[in-house]
């Protein structure tokens, strides 16, 4: 007799987890919006019309243009152009490509501090549970967008603002890490707590296994599943901060800007009349948040426990 | 209730320390009194005799305690940029601050309780499912974008030309799409009364409420949505409870139900949680002024970013430190008084 | 004529997939100052059966069909304003676990005055005169201490006696108990059982008391309803049902009372469980789990049939009167 051997690819799309996608229009819808966006920024190089950061390029005779369909439009130039004559939807793609590497940078990096430091609390308990919530509690009392701004205020006088900007993208990715690991920590913790009860703690402790084997191997891969949830709604969150960031001139600088400077550099211009060098970055960086965050909504009802049976 | 009491202010003044301490390591770090107060003509060796004299090489130790004993006497050094005590810059500035933040409190609670009941009461109605929906979408605009929003359609004003003006419908549905602008939104105008000390108040003249108008609004929008949401979470949760039907069971009128039985319980955790929403208000003062260009800390805090102003900095960190503990523990006070099971024990049952 | 009289009640819950049935047409009758028990395992439909009398019953249930006939008009026909006029008032209702029904963040004082002042126009002071008086009679000592007390602050026993009292504040005509006794300690169930027992009696108010234990049963109720899978299998004089029950279902659970026997002894339990609300079997819904099934048990629900002063829902009952009818024919 043959035993017909499953894929993972058939495993997948018999779980749960595909089917609850497949009903759900508005996640499906999310999904695809996220996925047009992601690969948008991630091709921009190629998807952009112009270079908008290659000065040869530029022509200040072009500056202020309005988007198609406004009088005054330049067909070149689909949705206007800015103070400098850059092509906005140039600016665009490579703004969102930026705002989402900070934007998954930030998170991988809370994500790790946050599980290391939620498993070291949780899973050794005392002093170091005691120490590391307090710390937590005070940043998130502050709340994370405050620490970002402080850190970054330190950073910036005391790096200066050039060499800031040169490496404006990691010192972002870094601060926003920074600021946001104790809501993963939390997390964690908590779910170390109730692991560290079960059984299978003990048989691991019996046979000899050593603290940090057992925290790693045995005790994380059961706490991650919240972690899916969280990690899609801190990558919004990240974002945003990231803009506001770049908005109150933490962030990006103009030569490398993200939808945030993009939408900072374009205020300016609005009392003129020039609405969309600020309106449609803005736009752009609504629609993502706003993506990521209903695809958030979706999962967390999908890995609901009472729900989800693997 | 005293242990109570007594347990939350220790707590307060250990998160007190922390900040001072982190506080002092920036100036310490990035502060150079010396660029204040001397010319470039100045050689070296004379700002080593200087710096002997000011103390500046001393141990870590050494000079926070004299930074902590200044502090404690008001005394936070001086701003860079305003040759003036940092203290009185600040006092200066915080009043419009605090009608932002009082202004955009109003507006929540005011709002935010209707809503959040109806939508518990009626989940399915429309007018819930809306709400709930904006909700959503409220929270993926930062606030500095509502507020850059709120600008152009209130106060430069969007003219709707879609419709072709030859049809008489057309030029209507023109006129009522468009919006005529005309808020203030830079500031906060100049008929302010004076109320005490360095408090000019904008609440009081139609000026100055029309300058508070958008950037309260702006800063409000950003919250509004988060408190909806969770004081529909949290009453509808409640409403499912056993003491919930037990009070229909005894024949109370639905009105007593949902406005005593339920409202008490749900804002509770709306409470908590709106203690640690204060710390999200801050931040999003410094975005809100920086757009309306609003005379408060926040924009006074971004420009001595700018300018390097470390005395400034420091000391802002300091006030808004203070500000947080002080409200922290006044949050967990109410807490504490107004839920029952908190009172004898100082701890939750 | 009875108090109260519920006529093929039907209670269904809403569900995405389709309708659940809870309670498939149960009749039975409460007269005045009578104590009437309903016993079930978990799942049969008692609780559901007695939040129905009221029109209590959580989201999505409702009421599909049947009557609630009391003092003449129809509760399941009736809509809120004028069911709250009753509730609390003409029927009150004793809830299981005290700790969950009293308002936590509400006076025990409030939350009594406001029971009463909901039905009668009169002061607060005289509100709280009424109160004090049934906390009295559920001998709580202290009561006026307890009035400004929150529920947090009483033990279990003292909180289900508050309740108790505020089921007796207006006089009631019926008191629905669900499970009053179930969420307190063992030492105290029998003094709460026996403090609601005396009172009832002594203000001649009609009891329905949901209950699982067989034991309470027997003690308190004059007559007594058997309960499985949503539909009534055995009714009638509790004295009877307990020293000689019909239905194999409610042998079984005599059954598997433990006894002051051998100790070792095994104890003894029906085989299977009850079926779950949407996994019901055909015919009667017991006979999976009969040893006395038969076809026909398998394909309809049987009738009432009566065996003394009790009904029966049962075919083997059924034929064993008729071979007792026939015997007696016989031997005549």
């Amino acid at each position: 007799m043959t035993t017909a051997t499953v894929s993972r690819w058939d495993r997948f799309r018999a779980s749960f987890f595909w089917y609850s996608f497949k009903r759900d229009k508005l996640a499906i819808a999310s999904f695809l919006v996220l996925l047009a966006m992601v690969l948008a920024a991630v091709l921009a190089p190629l998807l952009a019309p112009a270079d908008p950061y290659d000065l040869a390029q530029i022509d200040i005779l072009n500056s202020e243009l309005p988007p198609a369909g406004f009088a005054g439009a330049d067909p070149a130039f689909p949705l206007g152009t800015d103070a400098q004559g850059r092509d906005l939807l140039s600016t665009i793609l490579y703004g969102t490509r930026v705002s989402l590497m900070i934007g998954f940078g930030a998170v991988v990096l809370q994500a790790a501090l946050g599980i290391l430091f939620g498993l070291l609390a949780g899973y050794l308990g005392g002093k170091v549970d005691a120490i590391l919530m307090r710390i937590a509690d005070v940043q998130l009392s502050f709340s994370t967008l405050m620490v970002a701004i402080i850190v970054g205020a330190v950073f910036k006088a005391s790096f200066g603002n050039l060499m800031f900007g040169e490496i404006a993208i990691y010192m972002l990715i870094f601060i926003i890490g920074v600021a946001e690991w104790p809501q993963i920590a939390r997390t964690v913790r908590a779910s170390v707590l109730a692991e560290k009860k079960k059984e299978y703690v003990d048989a691991a402790k019996v046979m000899g296994f050593g603290t940090p084997r057992i925290m790693f191997r045995h005790i994380l891969p059961n706490t991650l599943s919240p972690i899916f949830v969280i990690a899609t709604v801190q990558i919004a969150n990240a974002i945003i901060s990231e803009a506001a960031l770049s908005f109150l001139g933490l962030g990006m600088p103009e030569t490398q800007p993200s939808l945030g400077s993009l939408i900072k550099s374009g205020f300016d211009y609005i009392q003129s009349g020039s609405w969309w060098i600020t309106l449609i970055p803005g736009l752009v960086l609504v629609v993502l948040v706003l993506v990521i965050n209903l695809l958030g909504d979706w999962l967390r009802d999908v890995m609901n426990p009472r729900l989800y049976k693997g | 209730m005293l242990a109570f009491l007594v347990q939350r202010i220790s707590q307060a003044l250990l998160v007190m320390f922390v900040i001072s301490v982190i506080a002092f390591a920036i100036q310490d770090g990035l502060g150079d009194p010396l660029q204040e107060m001397v010319g470039m003509s100045v050689s070296m060796e004379e700002r080593q005799v200087i710096r002997e004299e000011l103390g500046l090489n001393d141990p870590f130790l050494v000079q926070y305690l004299r930074f902590a004993g200044r502090a404690l006497q008001g005394d936070l050094g001086n701003s860079y940029f305003y040759s003036k005590p940092a203290l009185q810059v600040i006092g200066e500035h915080l009043p419009a601050t605090l009608e932002l933040v009082i202004g955009a409190s109003l507006i929540i609670v005011f709002l935010s309780v209707p809503i959040g009941v109806y939508a518990a009461i009626r989940p399915g109605a429309w007018l819930s499912r809306f709400f709930m929906g904006v909700s959503t979408v409220g929270i993926s605009i930062p606030v500095f974008l509502t507020a850059i929003v709120l600008i152009q359609l209130f106060s430069i004003g969007v003219t709707i030309n879609w419709f072709p003006p030859e049809t008489g419908w057309g030029q209507w549905l023109n006129e009522s799409l468009s919006t005529h602008g005309g808020m203030p939104s830079y500031g906060r105008g100049d008929d302010l009364v004076h109320l005490f000390g360095t408090w000019e108040s904008g609440f009081f003249t139609r000026q100055g409420l029309a300058h508070l108008v958008l950037p309260c609004v702006s800063l409000a929008s950003i919250m509004l949505p988060l408190f909806i949401r969770l004081i529909r979470a949290e009453m509808m949760e409640v409403l499912q409870s056993d003491y919930i039907r037990y009070a229909r069971a005894k024949g109370l009128n639905p009105g007593r139900i949902n406005f005593l039985h339920a409202l008490k319980n749900t804002m509770l955790p709306v409470i908590t949680v709106g203690g640690v929403q204060i710390g999200i208000m801050v931040a999003y003062t410094i975005l809100t002024e920086t757009v309306f260009q609003w005379p408060g800390v926040g924009l006074m805090f971004l420009e001595a970013i700018t300018r390097s102003d470390i005395p400034l900095i420091v000391a802002y960190l300091m006030v808004v430190g203070l500000i947080f503990v002080i409200t922290n523990t006044l949050v967990d006070l109410i807490y504490g008084l107004v839920n029952p099971t908190v009172k004898l024990t100082g701890k939750k049952t | 004529m009875p108090l109260l009289q519920v006529k093929g009640l039907d209670v269904r819950f809403a569900l995405r997939g389709g309708d659940l049935k809870a309670l498939r047409g149960i009749s039975f009758s409460l007269d005045k100052g009578e104590r009437l028990g309903l016993v079930g395992e978990s799942g049969a439909g008692k609780s559901v059966a007695a939040f129905s009398i009221l029109n209590l019953i959580a989201r999505p249930g409702y009421i599909a069909g049947g009557q609630i006939l009391f003092d003449g008009q129809d509760l399941a026909a009736m809509n809120e304003r004028e069911l709250r006029q009753i509730r609390g008032n003409r029927i009150a209702m004793i809830f299981q676990d005290p700790m969950m029904t009293l308002n936590p963040v509400l006076t025990i004082g409030t939350q009594m005055t406001e029971a009463i002042r909901a039905h009668r126009k009169i002061s607060r002071r005289e509100a709280r005169a009424i109160a004090l008086d049934r906390l009295t009679k559920v001998q709580i000592p202290s009561p006026a201490r307890r009035l400004e007390q929150y529920p947090h602050e009483l033990s279990g026993g003292m909180r289900q006696r508050v309740i108790i009292a505020i089921a007796l504040l207006l006089d009631p005509e019926i008191i629905i108990a669900d499970e009053p006794t179930t969420a307190l300690d063992v030492t105290i169930q029998a003094e709460i059982m026996a403090l609601l027992l005396n009172l009832c009696e002594q203000e001649n108010v009609a009891l329905m008391l949901i209950t699982h234990d067989l034991g309470v049963v027997s003690q308190v109720t004059q007559r007594m309803l058997v309960m499985y899978s949503g539909r009534i299998i055995e009714q009638g004089p509790t004295r009877e049902i307990i020293n000689d029950a019909q239905h194999p279902y409610t042998q079984g659970l005599i059954n598997a009372l433990p006894q002051m026997g051998e100790p070792g002894a095994r104890l003894f339990q029906i085989p299977g469980s009850m079926p779950s609300l949407n996994n019901v079997p055909s015919g009667c819904p017991f006979h999976p789990r009969c040893s006395f099934a038969t076809d026909q048990c398998k394909r309809t629900m049987p009738e009432y049939v009566r065996s003394g002063n009790v009904d029966v829902a049962c075919y083997e009952v059924a034929n064993l009167i008729e071979q007792e009818k026939r015997m007696q024919e016989a031997g005549s």
